[in-house]
């Protein structure tokens, strides 16, 4: 024991002393006669704000025309407008320190935007020109397509991405969340036109939310905000009906086979719940005990005691109309079949036994706290209300969480982990080189091989 | 620009700098030690050590034993990690504020005494290759260019070594290494606490004097010169790429001085190279010559080192092109901007960005952690500069800064001679016909 001190030492933790009350800010609620809703909240951390205008559909309703058809539109949306060029905008943008990016996922597409306060009328009309006025310029579409061609070919070459890729096919089948990002065939085949009918329908008023969070006067904003988007007009696109997804019964191994690999990647998922459903913050709170903090049970078994990884976690992944639940570690090569032991274990045994009550409440008081540190920060606020918004929880939702998160007892969290920990049909995917780990992935269930690009080797 | 941000700060009879910056707006605090030692100074034959030693700060002290100080802050509400600099290493924690006293005395307790044994050390090692692995071994472009560039920009060990660690250096690393590591660098009069958010600035000065103000101080720790000998000609290197499909290069400039008139001016040149898809090099390479995917860099946290940096120009290009292709088309961004400077529209430009970018830092979540940025600024200040109040003022030394002190520095500094450029290439490109042959359009 390194020690520099004989002095007398404190040797007791201090307690906790008496909580001060969390007040989440007052929220400005307003729908504009286009039917643009438009979520405002003050923060007066920093004289900027941050802000997002989401449009309520993405790569899942595009799908039928191409897959990562909304991604690829709201890369080429930033590109021009019948007013900009391209070196305009990217000038403008700096000229109001501001940062901007446009990008979509399976349900939304957005344009995402932090500026100065003391600018935010001219940033908020850049956001409404790339909103309604895109062009898509032919040459700044044809760039865009050939650079997605090198980042698709790219993604292929990241462990993470092989791995979160290949479970979203396992779990979704012929769903479009089964497809996280295209293929170079499908980039190559990408069409303007089909940018400009995505554009037409997912970016309407009727389709949008604008959420903003920052240092400025809520009804001012409003009326600022009624001048720039009250013009706009559209209506909520059709909502393309989607094929059930796979539900695959029994563990199953999918392994990625990487040549030259030098740790394997494991992922492993089962289905579970959205965002909207009663169980979540059960759920919640259930993750968390068991690979969702760094004091989780997963994190101390596999990193803390055994050495075998250094980032293991667990998360809940809540898409619009389907949930998965998902655990992951990169390990050693020669502790695949190890690493998914403990795994097993940790969760088979939330399944088996009531968490004890101390253990609990310290992973109650982990999630309401850190629910809260999301107020101290703009765009930490920004994502909460982003939450609420987008999956239409009630109003008091920011409010209530701690005190539901309190309520939790073991018996909650046993049924919950029986329900939605299915560890019978987890399906698990490893990458990795074949020739270090394919007999220990073998182990833990029926196995098939792949190659980077989704081709069945065996 | 001069902002107003509260700030106390004073020294304790032991010589640990205590820094408060108070704000009641949310009942949340973060703390922060900083240690003045990161991976630049770490003993020599003992590469990766700085690091591997931050992880030994989580494994327990006399106190409070392996994992206690990660479930006492988890079960208060509370996120924490440590990350390992050039020239600090850090611990921090934000929580909520009924929780702060309990976080100053588990940074005051490991302060005080280190507890650990030879199964930590052996634990952590093996997670740390792990996280080699994940960060570096395992991944396209890993270590690229933090690792690659500076064994061939620099010739001082200091600057030069694998910062993350060989293999065979972690292999050897001692718990009398730990130890010692500890007692020379690890004492308070080579540290600063900072405490910022939900606290008043006397009961913060209070708290500190009650947990740390007993830890005796250390001898002065001695440190190595981290300066370089002059560079007279352009150094090049060669390294591997495995997994990525794209051939990529770094190319870096060493960066005056911090707190000279060239340093400010050089940080608004780096904002004009970089800085995004407005930035230079980004227009030209990727927009407009369509031969690189990505272009990035620039400084990395120019107010968080204390030695030779470097200003770093990240590519990677289309295969089709070549490498002496993508460097004339990137030397020819560096001497439009010598040769003809930048205009007062741009620089006008480039001072809002700086401006409102200082703000984001200053606010910064990192990892949820409201106000990191803040934090990290006070603290290297206060260990490099002794005064931490330079977050109120630091900006108008880059708002002064003048269209010919860009010119200037990009003549200056942007030399040849005085550069250092990484190739990464990719052992299975997958290589279209006539490949390497293209021409710049």
């Amino acid at each position: 024991m390194a020690t520099r001190a004989a002095a007398e030492v404190h040797t007791a933790v201090p307690p906790l002393s008496p909580e001060r009350q969390v007040t989440w800010p007052k929220r400005t609620r307003a729908r504009l006669a286009n039917g643009l809703e438009v979520v405002l909240a003050e923060s007066h951390t920093i004289p900027k704000f941050h802000g997002e205008l989401f449009l309520r559909s993405g790569n899942a309703a595009a799908v039928h025309r191409g897959p990562g058809l909304a991604e690829m539109t709201a890369t080429v949306v930033r590109t021009g407008t019948a007013k900009r060029l391209s070196r305009q905008i990217e000038e403008d943008l700096r000229r109001l320190g501001a940062d901007l990016s446009s990008h979509a996922g399976a349900d939304n597409s957005a344009i995402g935007f932090a500026g100065l306060s003391e600018l935010s009328e001219p940033l908020l009309q850049l956001v409404s020109e790339l909103a309604r006025d895109a062009a898509f310029p032919e040459a700044e579409f044809e760039r865009e397509r050939r650079q997605k061609l090198e980042e698709v070919k790219l993604d292929r070459t990241q462990p993470g991405f092989l791995a979160g890729e290949r479970l979203r096919r396992v779990l979704f089948g012929a769903h479009p969340y089964a497809q996280v990002a295209p293929t170079e065939e499908q980039v190559a085949a990408y069409k303007r036109d089909d940018l400009l009918s995505v554009y037409r329908e997912f970016y309407t008023p009727e389709n949008a939310l604008l959420l903003m969070v920052g240092d400025f006067d809520s009804a001012a904003m409003l009326n600022t905000i009624e001048k720039v988007f009250g013009s706009w007009s559209g209506n909520k696109p059709a909502i393309p009906p989607s094929p059930e997804p796979a539900k695959p019964r029994g563990r199953h191994v999918h392994l990625v086979h990487v040549p030259g690999a030098v740790q394997a990647q494991i992922l492993a998922g089962c289905h579970a719940i959205t965002r909207k459903h009663p169980d979540w913050i059960k759920l919640g709170l259930t993750n968390s005990l068991y690979g969702g903090a760094f004091n989780s049970r997963l994190v101390m078994n596999i990193r803390e005691d055994k050495g075998y990884t250094y980032s293991p976690r667990s998360g809940v992944n809540p898409l619009r109309q389907y949930g998965y639940f998902s655990v992951s570690a990169a390990v050693r090569n020669d502790v695949v079949a190890a690493s998914l032991t403990e795994m097993f274990y940790e969760l088979d045994k939330l399944r088996a036994l009531p968490v004890p009550e101390p253990e609990l409440a310290d992973a109650r008081n982990y999630v309401s706290g850190v629910f809260s540190l999301g107020l101290a920060t703009q765009d930490g606020l920004l994502s909460q209300l982003a939450t609420v918004a987008l999956n239409d929880l009630p109003d008091d939702y920011l409010e209530t969480y701690r005190e539901r998160v309190r309520a939790l007892t073991p018996g909650d969290l046993l049924s919950t982990a029986r329900k939605y920990f299915d560890s019978a049909n987890m399906q698990i995917v490893v990458v990795g080189d074949r020739t270090q780990i394919e007999p220990q992935a073998a182990l833990f269930g029926d196995l098939d091989v792949y190659d980077a690009h989704g081709k069945h080797l065996s | 620009m001069h902002l107003k941000i509260p700030i106390e700060n004073t020294t304790l009879a032991n010589g640990l700098k205590v820094v408060i910056a108070p704000d009641i707006s949310a009942p949340v605090a973060t703390v922060g030690v900083y240690y003045k030692i990161g991976f630049r100074l770490e003993p020599q034959g003992r590469s990766g050590f700085a690091h591997l030693f931050e992880h030994m700060m989580f494994q327990g002290s006399a106190n409070a034993p392996k994992m206690q100080h990660i479930k006492l802050i988890n079960s208060s509400g509370g996120t924490l990690n440590g990350s390992t600099h050039y020239d600090v290493t850090n611990y921090f924690e934000s929580v909520p504020s009924n929780a702060l006293e309990r976080v100053l005395w588990l940074e005051a307790d490991r302060m005080r005494a280190l507890k650990v044994d030879d199964e930590n050390l052996s634990n952590q090692r093996d997670v740390v290759k792990e996280e080699v692995r994940v960060n570096v071994l395992n991944q396209p472009y890993g270590g690229f260019p933090w690792l690659n560039l500076p064994p061939i920009a620099f010739r001082n060990w200091a600057n030069a070594h694998n910062f993350y660690g060989d293999f065979a250096d972690l292999d050897a690393a001692s718990l009398a290494d730990v130890q010692s590591f500890f007692k020379t660098y690890y004492a308070p009069n080579n540290a600063v606490l900072l405490i910022l958010g939900d606290v008043k600035s006397d009961e913060g000065l209070s708290l500190a004097k009650k947990y740390f103000g007993d830890i005796p101080a250390g001898a002065t720790p001695p440190f190595a010169d981290p300066r370089e000998p002059d560079q007279s000609e352009e150094r090049r290197g060669e390294v591997e790429e495995k997994f990525g499909t794209l051939p990529a290069m770094a190319i870096g400039y060493t960066v005056p001085q911090r707190r000279t008139t060239d340093w400010h001016a050089m940080t608004l040149l780096d904002q004009a190279l970089h800085g995004g898809r407005a930035g230079r090099t980004y227009r030209h390479l990727v927009l407009e010559k369509q031969i690189a995917v990505e272009v990035d860099g620039g400084i990395d946290d120019i107010f968080g080192y204390n030695g030779p940096t470097q200003m770093v120009t990240k590519i990677l290009h289309k295969p089709e092109f070549s490498s002496d292709t993508t460097l004339t088309e990137f030397d020819s961004v560096i001497r439009e901007i010598q040769q003809n400077g930048i205009t007062q529209d741009e620089l006008d430009q480039l001072k809002v960005k700086f401006r409102s970018d200082y703000y984001t830092t200053l606010e910064g979540g990192r990892g949820g952690m409201p106000r990191y940025g803040l934090m990290h600024l006070l603290a290297c200040f206060s260990l490099f500069d002794n005064e931490p109040q330079l977050v109120n003022t630091i900006l108008e030394g880059f708002l002064a800064v003048k269209r010919e002190d860009v010119q200037g520095v990009a003549k200056k500094y942007l030399r040849n001679d005085k550069r250092a450029i990484v190739f990464r290439r990719p052992v299975n490109a997958s290589l279209p016909a006539g490949a390497g042959a293209k021409e710049a359009a």
